[in-house]
């Protein structure tokens, strides 16, 4: 009788769970975000703030399609991390996250955009093509905060993100800070 | 018996050095049809700039890119037509907040590819843009295959590169989409150099 309780523990331990964003799944989201840990000695946020965006987003979101603000993801396909109000040594040490960011994410992902700004803002796309979809993932690091977002986009979508790829990983960033559709 | 083994070494070294030559010939003139530019040697800048833009949009995302614009659409229609048939851009920016901070080694590097053979530097091309820009393009056979813009400043170097049928009045147009740099180019000549 007292075996059932022990193989269940067993089992639960054995068996991974796969959660959103903090999940034990090791994929490449998670590996960015573990790096991020690591290099820059900080802790990601398990609860996002997603109530914040509201107007920001949709007027970003907005100016990229040029019209009427429309959801940028793929619903359900967004996860978001955030780091708040921590030290992240952009300046001295961008050069080096920007080759292990790289690195990480060469077998998988194609890197489009890569950016370090004057006040050491850092902004990393890659691209990864789906099913007739196409995966993002955005690293965003300033001096005190971070967001690594992952999502999926439709190829007209990504098009016209791509024509102002500057505003690309502010827009994509946005979007996933919004509550997902039904 | 030691002459023999040196003889047989000695024909099997000039065989290696045959196939050697003919490889690194082939991969001479593959590289003269490539219009990609080899830009990894300026890596290292990435520490000591102030600012960067690395961007990498290649054949497959930029296809996907122009199929995607409307024919309908006036504004679309003229994105499309640009964009149409390129095969990727390219681009290095640093900017520092000293001088010296890049090398006459590192922009010779960059030069030293343009003046492999089908690159050809377009003169009497005037920018906006402050410092010394320097434009060529590739062509092969009677089609133009690439472009590549130099821009030199004492606190900013800047790389665009563009693969595929382009020229300077769609680099005009293409400014400040798709990651490509506002240069201010005017095109008033396109005579060879």
């Amino acid at each position: 009788m007292r075996k059932f309780p022990v193989l269940l523990l067993v089992a639960l331990v054995l068996v991974p769970v796969p959660t959103r964003a903090t999940g034990l799944v090791s994929d490449d989201f998670n590996v960015i975000v573990k790096l991020i840990e690591q290099f820059y000695h900080v802790k990601h946020e398990s609860v996002p703030l997603l109530a914040r965006a509201g107007m920001k987003a949709a007027t970003t979101a907005a100016k990229i399609r040029g019209g009427e603000y429309k959801r940028l993801a793929e619903a359900g396909s967004v996860r978001v991390v955030f780091f708040e109000d921590q030290e992240f040594n952009a300046r001295g040490g961008s050069a080096g996250f920007k080759t292990s960011v790289t690195k990480a994410l060469s077998e998988t992902w194609s890197p489009i955009i890569q950016t370090i700004d004057k006040d050491g803002e850092q902004t990393y796309i890659f691209l990864k093509e789906g099913n007739a979809k196409y995966s993002v993932l955005v690293v965003t690091i300033d001096q005190h905060d971070a967001a690594v977002v992952q999502m999926t986009l439709k190829p007209n979508t990504l098009a016209l993100l791509l024509q102002d790829p500057n505003e690309m990983g502010k827009a994509i960033t946005d979007d996933a800070m919004k509550d997902q559709p039904e | 018996m030691n002459g023999a083994i040196m003889k047989s070494l000695f024909q099997t070294s000039l065989k290696l050095a045959a196939v050697s030559l003919l490889l690194i010939g082939a991969g001479l003139t593959a590289r003269a049809q490539d219009a990609r530019l080899q830009l990894a040697h300026l890596d290292y800048l990435v520490s000591k700039a102030s600012e960067t833009v690395d961007v990498n949009i290649d054949e497959k995302v930029m296809q996907m890119t122009a199929k995607f614009f409307s024919s309908s659409d006036p504004d679309e229609k003229k994105i499309k037509e640009v964009i149409s048939g390129l095969k990727g851009i390219y681009v290095r920016s640093f900017e520092f907040e000293h001088e010296g901070q890049y090398t006459a080694v590192d922009v010779e590097s960059i030069r030293s590819q343009l003046r492999a053979p089908g690159w050809m530097r377009l003169v009497s091309v005037n920018s906006k843009k402050e410092g010394e820009v320097e434009v060529y393009l590739m062509t092969t056979g009677d089609q133009i295959s690439g472009l590549a813009v130099l821009a030199i400043e004492a606190k900013e170097i800047t790389v665009v590169n563009i693969i595929g049928p382009i020229d300077l009045d769609k680099l005009s147009r293409l400014e400040g989409q798709f990651g490509v740099p506002d240069l201010g180019i005017e095109p008033t000549k396109t005579r060879k150099n």
